[in-house]
C-alpha cells in the first residue's frame, strides 16, 4: 500500500508503519483548515464531470478549486471491473475510519473522489468511479459508522490524472478524502 | 463436576480473558480489518466475490459460508466484529466519561480535538476513568 499525504500533492511513499504514526499524519493532512478555503458543491462537481466526458475537467470552475482544500490521497485497489475493494485495501478504508473519528476531525464533512486511468471507455469509467467511490462512502458509513451526513462521494473517471502525460499510468487511479469544512 | 461443566467453565474463562484483552486494550480500526483481511482475505475472495466492507455484507456471507471458510478466519471475524463495536462505544463514551475532567481542567478550552489535546496534558486526569476513556477511544 502506499499513502500520500497532500495539500500539495506531494508523494511520499510510505512502507506500512505504525498505525498510530500514519493516522496521525493523515490527522495532521486533513485538518489544514484555511478561512479562505472554497465552498465545495459535490452535485455541481458530477455535473461537470458528466459534461465532459473524454475531455477533462481540470479546467472547470468547481473541479479547480480541490487543490485548495485539505485533503489526503490514497490507493484502495478493487476486484477488477468491480466495486468490490480488495481485501489487502481493507486497511486504508479503517485508516481512514480512525482519521475521521478522531475529535480533530468528527465534525467534519469528507468528500470522497474517485479516479482511473484512461484504460478502457471513458463513459465506463466515469460511472464505475462513481460507483466506487460510493462504495467506500457506503464502508465508512456502515462498518465504521461514519454519520452519512458527514460523508458525499463523487467519481471523475479518467478526468483528471495525477499524471496528465501518462494518462494510462496505475498512479492515476486513486482516491481523494477532501475536508470540505465543519457541519454547520 | 460432569464434563459439560468443565466445557461451560472453560467457556466463560476463555470469554473473560478475550474480554479482558479487549478491555485493557482496544484495536483501531485499521488493525481490525487488516486482520481481517489477513485471516479472511483467502475465503472472501474464494465465497463472496463481489461483496463489499458496507453494509455487512462480507460479515453475512462469511457467518453464511462458514462450513467453506477456514477456522482462523470464523474466529478472527467474530473478534474483528467485537473489536470494532468496542472501539465505537469507546469513542462515543468519551465526552460523557471526560465532561467533568474537561471541565475542571479545561475549562477555557473550545474544540474537541484542543479538549482531549488538554486532557492528554493534564496530569492529573492520568489515574481516573478518563484517562481509560482516552486509551480505549484510541486517542493518544
Amino acid at each position: 500500500m502506499f499513502v500520500t499525504f497532500a495539500r500539495d500533492w506531494r508523494w511520499d511513499f510510505c512502507s506500512p508503519p505504525a498505525t498510530s504514526r500514519l493516522s496521525s499524519s493523515a490527522i495532521s493532512s486533513l485538518s489544514q483548515i484555511s478561512k479562505a478555503a472554497p465552498v465545495i458543491d459535490p452535485a455541481l462537481l458530477t455535473q461537470e464531470a458528466n459534461a465532459n466526458v473524454g475531455k477533462g475537467v481540470a479546467g472547470q470552475p468547481n473541479w479547480s478549486q480541490l487543490a485548495n482544500l485539505s485533503q489526503l490521497l490514497v490507493e484502495i485497489d478493487f476486484e477488477n471491473d468491480s466495486i468490490a475493494i480488495e481485501p489487502k485495501s481493507y486497511r486504508t478504508v479503517g485508516l481512514i475510519a480512525d482519521a475521521l473519528h478522531h475529535p480533530n476531525l468528527m465534525f467534519y464533512k469528507f468528500l470522497v473522489v474517485g479516479h482511473t486511468s484512461s484504460t478502457g471507455d471513458a463513459k465506463h469509467n466515469l460511472k464505475l468511479s462513481q460507483q466506487r467511490a460510493d462504495a467506500i462512502t457506503e464502508a465508512l458509513a456502515t462498518t465504521f459508522a461514519i454519520p452519512r451526513n458527514r460523508l458525499s462521494s463523487v467519481g471523475v473517471g479518467q478526468e483528471m490524472p495525477v499524471d496528465p502525460g501518462n494518462p494510462k499510468a496505475a498512479d492515476n487511479r486513486r482516491v481523494q478524502l477532501i475536508n470540505l469544512g465543519r457541519i454547520k | 463436576m460432569n464434563r459439560s461443566s468443565l466445557i461451560g467453565g472453560a467457556i466463560v474463562i476463555a470469554s473473560l480473558s478475550l474480554a479482558g484483552i479487549g478491555r485493557a486494550d482496544t484495536m483501531s480500526y485499521a488493525d481490525a480489518v487488516t486482520a481481517l483481511a489477513k485471516d479472511c482475505g483467502a475465503d472472501i475472495k474464494k465465497v463472496c466475490k463481489g461483496l463489499n466492507l458496507g453494509n455487512n455484507q462480507i460479515q453475512d456471507c462469511l457467518q453464511k459460508n462458514q462450513a467453506k471458510v477456514s477456522p482462523t478466519c470464523t474466529s478472527t471475524l467474530g473478534q474483528v466484529s467485537a473489536s470494532i463495536q468496542q472501539r465505537q462505544a469507546a469513542q462515543t463514551g468519551f465526552f460523557k466519561i471526560c465532561a467533568h475532567d474537561a471541565a475542571q481542567y479545561c475549562g477555557g478550552v473550545k474544540g474537541e480535538g484542543n479538549i482531549l489535546a488538554c486532557l492528554l496534558k493534564s496530569k492529573r486526569v492520568d489515574n481516573g476513568k478518563c484517562n481509560q476513556a482516552i486509551t480505549d477511544a484510541g486517542w493518544r
